[in-house]
């Protein structure tokens, strides 16, 4: 009998001990290399260890005066952006039509726009790149921005597909009752009851997009249509040798744009939005 | 606003049939309500009306005009659905005006019809939260509003009142009945619960596995039963079924003899109410069973032979229980059906 339970805050606290060793053990890294772009460049190198680092800012000078970081980072975000707004405009609708239509080929259809992306990337990239150089938008942002719209496109779709699928079907026919359109009803009903799924599809495509890197080197052939994936692998830190730190910095730079990008499809991802909208 | 004729309409799925054969005619301004138990196709014929759904055959001509293959906007029937279908982003206030947007009645009326359709369901106070922020019956509630703020050809409700406490269900039965009258909408409405149905409709429909049963004013339902399964159906508790023989005028089954008209011959059902028994005289010759006090009445069950036959006694009747009993029939308010369970009547 005397066998106590374990008390809420014991088990509280084992959890919090266990979740917050798992979050450290994936933070270190980042930690790390955020800690080394903030080092000056002799104390990266040195084969002894530093328990105190130094602070230092030489390579953020270094980066801002010899890189155009902003060139790149306005890049990326031009032909992101620019893709998911494609990609959105383009799959909402063709999700609705996969979801509820009923037409003869439906599941196929489905089922080919998502093979799409099955394909490895290598085996369109020569067609790709002279289809390009044909209209003339080799070294472009809108190139890339077309590119990363359609590798992500059949993914869009899909998610977005998958959460249109779980919205009951009475609500879109208590809205034609109401007296609404197949358009309202995708714009008033539709859209706003799969928002998060919209939410979560868009942040995906745009993290793929943000670290596309095959077809960005493809078609980007100087720093004029670089973004940062691209650039960040181009940088070794200028004429004299090999700059750890400011490598370093750069790429936490780079990954900063996706670490707000989860934080925002985290707040999002929970499917609780139609809750309440049917019995039960 | 208008009439409903339902021609011949069915409704397969697959080698299923949800609704068969039913044809109906529904008056203009009538207040018709389906009855029947769960799966018998009553939200099928709903959507059928509503068209949410294509029947597989036969046709719907509402307010004198075919409308079978007419798309459910085109319409103009307001439906309260058996889900709700709260549109889950919007707020209780612009779901009940949704439909005033859809259907372009002036900006200047919505207000004043939104509140006065959320106070005839006791909702005012609950405009501005969203569905998934409401109990189970203020949802249905806002439901009910919704399909009332404006004035259709047809209303189509569909168990509206199934999840309120038994004296909300009450005061918002008088108010949909006041409504239907006051705003004259021919109405079809399904319900399970029978004190619904026979307080609200001009005419009830029993359903069962997809076909009509038997249609007819609340009073005929009950008093003139047109087989085995309405008799059983209607009533709490229904109408006692005893099968036995009938010879020259005389029913006879294990422990319960009664007289009956000479044309009730052979295999036969006798149906009598529970209202219609009375403790004493010789009809019945059994056991007491149980004895349910409710308050008003006392519940009587009579073993007689293998069958349980209900009793409604006086509120003060009280007996143990395996003591005997003799119970009499009404004689004037027995039936009789046949082995296919209709209803045997006489010549005349
Ligand atoms: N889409 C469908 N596919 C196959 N069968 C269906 C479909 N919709 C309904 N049915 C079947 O049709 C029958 C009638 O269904 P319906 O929803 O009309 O019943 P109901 O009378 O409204 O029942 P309840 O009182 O439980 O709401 C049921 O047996 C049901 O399983
Ligand atoms: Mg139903």
């Amino acid at each position: 009998m005397a066998k106590a339970r374990k008390s809420r805050g014991e088990s509280m606290l084992l959890r919090y001990l266990v979740l917050g060793g798992w979050a450290l053990v994936c933070l270190l890294p980042i930690l790390w290399f955020l800690s080394i772009g903030f080092r000056p460049r002799t104390e990266v190198i040195t084969p002894q260890p530093i328990y105190w680092p130094t602070f230092s800012l030489d390579a953020w000078h270094l980066l801002m005066s010899d890189w155009p970081i902003a060139k790149y980072l306005r890049n990326s975000v031009i032909a992101v952006a620019g893709s998911v707004v494609i990609d959105l405009m383009l799959a909402i609708p063709a999700a609705y039509a996969l979801a509820r239509y009923e037409f003869k080929g439906r599941e196929d259809i489905g089922f080919y726009i998502l093979s799409t992306r099955m394909m490895a990337p290598a085996i369109v990239a020569v067609p790709i790149f002279f289809l390009f150089k044909t209209l003339g938008l080799l070294d472009s942002v809108w190139a890339l921005m077309l590119i990363y719209a359609a590798i992500n496109l059949s993914l869009v779709t899909w998610i977005i597909r998958s959460y249109m699928l779980d919205i009951p079907k009475e609500l879109e026919d208590a809205a034609r009752t109401d007296g609404a359109g197949d358009l309202t009803i995708l714009r008033e009903i539709i859209v706003p009851a799969c928002l998060p799924g919209i939410i979560t599809a868009a942040v995906i495509a745009a993290i793929f997009a943000i670290n596309e890197f095959l077809f960005t080197l493809l078609i980007a052939s100087t720093s004029n249509a670089y973004t940062m994936s691209v650039a960040l692998a181009n940088f070794t830190g200028g004429s004299d040798g090999i700059i750890y730190n400011a490598i370093a910095l750069v790429s936490f730079i780079a990954f900063v744009p996706i670490l707000i990008l989860v934080i925002l499809i985290q707040k999002h991802l929970s499917r609780g939005l139609t809750m309440g909208a049917v019995k039960g | 606003m208008a009439s409903i004729h339902l021609q011949n309409i069915e409704k397969k799925y697959g080698a299923f049939v949800g609704v068969q054969n039913m044809s109906l005619e529904i008056a203009d301004e009538e207040f018709l309500v389906l009855l029947g138990p769960s799966g018998c196709g009553k939200t099928t014929t709903m959507r059928m009306i509503a068209g949410l759904e294509l029947p597989t055959g036969g046709k719907i001509v509402i307010g004198g005009e075919e409308m079978t293959e007419i798309d459910a906007r085109d319409r103009d029937v307001a439906m309260v659905f058996q889900g709700y279908a709260l549109y889950p982003n919007m707020s209780i206030y612009e779901n009940i005006r949704f439909p005033l947007r859809m259907r372009g009645i002036p900006k200047a009326e919505h207000d004043a019809r939104i509140r006065q359709a959320a106070d005839m369901v006791e909702l005012g106070s609950f405009l501005d939260r969203k569905p998934g922020a409401l109990s189970g019956g203020q949802r249905q509630r806002a439901a009910l509003a919704r399909a009332v703020v404006r004035q259709p050809q047809v209303f189509l409700m569909d168990e509206p009142l199934s999840n309120l406490d038994a004296k909300l269900r009450q005061s918002m039965r008088v108010q949909i009945k006041h409504m239907q009258r006051q705003l004259k909408v021919t109405t079809v409405y399904v319900t399970h619960d029978q004190i619904e149905a026979m307080t609200l409709a001009d005419r009830i429909v029993i359903m069962n596995k997809g076909a009509i049963q038997q249609v007819g004013t609340p009073d005929q339902i009950y008093s003139d039963p047109a087989n085995t399964f309405v008799a059983g159906f209607i009533g709490s508790p229904p109408m006692n079924l005893i099968e036995g023989v009938a010879q020259n005028g005389r029913f006879v089954a294990p422990g319960v003899t009664a007289a009956c008209p000479g044309y009730v011959q052979g295999r036969v059902t006798l149906g009598v109410r529970p209202e219609d028994c009375h403790v004493g005289g010789d009809n019945v010759q059994g056991m007491v069973y149980g004895v349910e006090p409710t308050g008003d009445t006392t519940y009587l069950t009579v073993l007689a032979g293998t069958k349980k036959i209900e009793v409604k006694a006086a509120r003060e009747y009280r007996s143990d229980i395996d003591v005997p009993i003799s119970i009499t029939f009404d004689p004037a308010h027995l039936y009789f059906f046949g082995e296919d369970g209709q209803r045997i009547r006489g010549a005349a």
